[in-house]
């Protein structure tokens, strides 16, 4: 078995540029299968309990803040709402929902006509989120109250938050079930097999953050350290800018830039896992993989409105995982006038965040703003995780205006469409009605668009796809793309956990037909 | 010891903010007043409660001295950036905390928070001219410059800007409402990311190095002080 470290001028089996939910499992099977693998990470190594403030300010440096210009009728906010770096990419401000998709998410063509159907069911994926569930240590109730019946989960659920237990009431009242939700947050101290030891949740609440106890199945404590054992090399602080191509096409070596300068690493196979912006941003300044005209099309965001209200009970909304409360009773409502459907979720939040978005969404300044904020210990929250449908007018394109790197920087264009309209307004009045019977005063609603989604869609047929069904490129032998880019569709389920399944998937294809 | 204030008085200006009321935004303000007593983060940040880390970070931004001399915007621009600062974020007291001079060295590093609305031009070239946009609309709707106006005034200003439609030339080439609200985004992030904002509000979630047990509802743990001003505000937010 080859072991790193590698030398740039050595042709490994695969390089993998990307370190988050889509690089670092796949990064983990490929070592672990004996291949020698580098992985190229454009963040830094840190170390939570030495780097990480218990502040949010602070903990600035975990997102992604090249600038991306968001345009389009309803702009993304991307930056800490969307994308972080380090290695661990976005899983380690996750907020550690571990929600798994529905079947019938998978066939919303089917179902209902529009959107995309995937090239392939549940039961493809369900070997996979049971592996990545017992990996990252998924703590969550057990029989699972939603979908087909399910392997338990390895960790019991973890203790409701006070948002958690005002959802619980005002569901109650209005008669929708609630549970506990699925956490990749540690509910006892765990470890599954050669992944390190780690301690309990002890519920800081700064999960979005970083987590500094290593109770969070991130990506740099779970994959990684799999990873390595097996002899993977994590190479910090490299940005890939471009790949060298031979005359049959195939990539030969992947360019990236390093504090030092500019190097190549010679390669067998690419794996790109950059995300669902930078991903197609990379193909685009490469001309690759876009026979299809598709790469940065389909640009999707989930519908993810937030109703907050104010309580006579005090909250402390920072404390005990985000996320404690989930309702799946909303899959596909009886009463919808729209395809798909969402989930409910109930959101504790951090002090700065919730400040900017009482700035951004209800513009109050002055006394006014310091008479709401002096409200925050009795704010709760709850927010949809909303199916969104794939649009051509939706895209990324690379501007012409450059970034600190020199780079064009992507434009990235989003409206809602119809239907996602018409789910935000069905959401938006359950929500408050829940509020409502929960005893919320000052209830208020701030419209968003979370996660960054397609770009580089998986599909069976090459005009209209990117990628085949097992991730590879259809236009170039030797490259695969794992991340959130390859969604057909959204799912109305939060994206990390399939990303991670898929990723396992894509590394098993690969090393199947690699064998052959 | 330095304090992260402009002025001198070393708190941040507490009682002005439920009693002069201009109205602001668009709908009432919190029903519950939760700010501890003075002097509960000096006193936590000294604990085992809080991590190494956090006590660095925490500590650095309370100790940093006020901007002077800006790097960013010139002389002019600054003290203006001060004066709309203090009305959106409501300081009318001497010590305030350094939003604006923490603005300015955001503009002068040039970092970014990952993102920007395509409809603005980059964030340095986006505060000069909001700035030169709100003086001339101060100019046009109460005849001098924003610095010099009374409350009322300037409120009667940054209402117009807030709305998306004030008079004046240099809002033609930059959307007034999409730079309003970075502009309040950014100044009430950077207020509230403060030590003392955060006592204001009975925020002591930096004091977790052992983690919450009492995290459901109406439970309080021993080190989390009881609120000052536990008692109900109005909804014109007077306690
Ligand atoms: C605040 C927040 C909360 C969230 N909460 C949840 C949640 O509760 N549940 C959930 O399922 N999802 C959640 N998400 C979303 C989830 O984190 C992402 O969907 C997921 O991590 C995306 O995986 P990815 O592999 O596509 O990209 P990422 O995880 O972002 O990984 C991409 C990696 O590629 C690196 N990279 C990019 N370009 C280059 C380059 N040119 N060269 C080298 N490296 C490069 C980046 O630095 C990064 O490390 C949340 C996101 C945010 C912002
Ligand atoms: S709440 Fe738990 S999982 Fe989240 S950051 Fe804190 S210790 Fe980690």
């Amino acid at each position: 078995m080859s072991r790193a470290p590698f030398a740039p001028s050595d042709e490994v089996d695969a390089v993998v540029i990307g370190t988050g939910a889509g690089g670092a499992p796949l990064l983990a099977r490929l070592a672990s299968a004996g291949l020698s693998v580098v992985a190229l990470e454009a963040g830094r190594a840190l170390d939570p309990a030495r780097d990480y403030a218990r502040d949010e300010e602070a903990q600035g440096f975990l997102f992604w803040n090249d600038e991306r210009l968001s345009a389009g009728r309803d702009p993304v906010a991307f930056g800490r709402n969307n994308s972080g770096t380090g290695v661990g990419g976005s899983t380690l401000h996750y907020t550690a929902y571990t929600v798994r998709a529905q079947p019938a998410d998978l066939r919303l063509k089917t179902e209902f006509g529009v959107g995309e159907d995937w090239p392939f069911d549940y039961a493809t994926l369900e070997p996979y989120y049971d592996e990545v569930e017992a990996t990252v240590g998924v703590s969550g109730p057990s029989p699972y109250p939603w979908g087909p019946p399910r392997t338990p989960y390895p960790l019991k659920p973890l203790p409701l938050n006070g948002a958690a237990q005002l959802m619980q009431r005002g569901c109650d009242a209005l008669g929708l079930r609630t549970s506990p939700a699925a956490n990749a947050a540690l509910s006892g101290s765990y470890s599954s097999d050669g992944t390190v030891f780690r301690p309990a949740c002890h519920a800081c609440g700064f999960c979005q953050a970083g987590c500094a106890t290593g109770a969070k199945g991130s990506a740099d404590v779970t994959w990684l350290p799999l990873a390595r054992a097996a002899g993977a090399e994590i190479r910090p602080e490299c940005f890939a800018t471009g790949f060298e191509r031979d005359a049959a096409g195939r990539i030969t070596a992947v360019v990236y830039r390093t504090p030092a300068g500019e190097e190549r690493q010679r390669c067998r196979a690419v794996f790109l896992c950059a995300g669902a912006i930078e991903t197609p941003r990379l193909l685009l300044l490469g001309g690759l993989a876009n026979g299809s005209g598709q790469v940065g099309r389909n640009f999707m965001a989930h519908t993810g409105i937030q109703v907050w209200g104010q309580f006579d009970d005090f909250v402390r909304p920072f404390k005990g995982i985000p996320g404690g409360l989930i309702s799946e009773d909303t899959h596909r409502p009886a009463d919808a006038d729209f395809a798909g459907g969402y989930l409910l979720q109930s959101i504790g939040v951090m002090p700065v965040t919730y400040a900017s978005q009482v700035a951004r969404g209800r513009k109050l300044w002055g006394p006014q703003l310091r008479a709401h904020m002096r409200g925050y210990n009795n704010t709760a929250g709850i927010n949809i995780l909303g199916d969104c449908l794939p649009d051509a007018g939706n895209y990324l394109e690379l501007s012409d205006e450059p970034d600190a790197r020199g780079l064009p920087k992507p434009r990235v264009h989003f409206t809602m469409g119809e239907n996602e309209r018409r789910m935000t307004d069905h959401a938006d009045r359950l929500m408050r009605r829940i509020w409502e019977a929960a005893g919320a005063r000052d209830i208020w609603s701030f419209p968003r668009n979370a996660h960054i989604i397609g770009t580089a869609r998986m599909g069976t047929d090459p005009e209209r796809s990117v990628v085949d069904p097992d991730g590879k490129a259809h236009d170039v032998p030797n490259l695969y793309v794992s991340d959130n880019s390859t969604f057909p569709s959204a799912l109305g389920a939060n994206p990390a956990l399939t990303i991670m399944a898929l990723a396992l998937r894509t590394a098993d294809r690969f090393l199947a037909k690699r064998g052959a | 010891m330095h304090c992260n204030m402009r002025g001198d008085r070393a708190s941040v200006d507490k009682d002005t903010t439920a009693t002069t009321a201009p109205g602001t935004g668009t709908a009432t303000a919190g029903l519950r007043d939760h700010r501890y007593p003075d002097g509960t983060f000096a006193a936590l940040i000294a604990t085992p409660f809080v991590t190494a880390p956090t006590r660095a970070a925490l500590q650095a931004r309370m100790d940093k001295p006020p901007v002077i001399e800006p790097r960013f915007l010139a002389a002019g621009e600054f003290a203006l950036l001060g004066a709309v600062c203090d009305h959106l974020l409501g300081e009318t007291g001497e010590r305030r905390i350094d939003v604006p001079g923490a603005i300015d060295a955001r503009l002068a590093a040039g970092t970014t928070d990952g993102w920007r609305y395509d409809a603005l031009p980059d964030d340095g070239s986006a505060m000069k001219r909001g700035l030169a946009g709100i003086d001339e609309t101060a100019r046009l709707m109460a005849g001098a410059p924003f610095a010099d106006l009374a409350a009322a005034d300037r409120e009667r200003v940054i209402a117009a800007v807030a709305a998306g439609d004030p008079p004046g030339e240099t809002w033609r080439g930059l959307p007034a409402r999409t730079f309003f609200e970075d502009l309040l985004a950014a100044a009430t992030e950077s207020f509230y990311a403060h030590p003392l904002a955060q006592e204001e509000i009975g925020y002591a979630g930096y004091a977790d190095a052992r983690g919450w047990q009492a995290i459901g509802l109406d439970e309080r743990e021993p080190r989390e002080p009881e609120p000052v001003a536990a008692a109900f505000a109005t909804s014109e937010g007077r306690p």
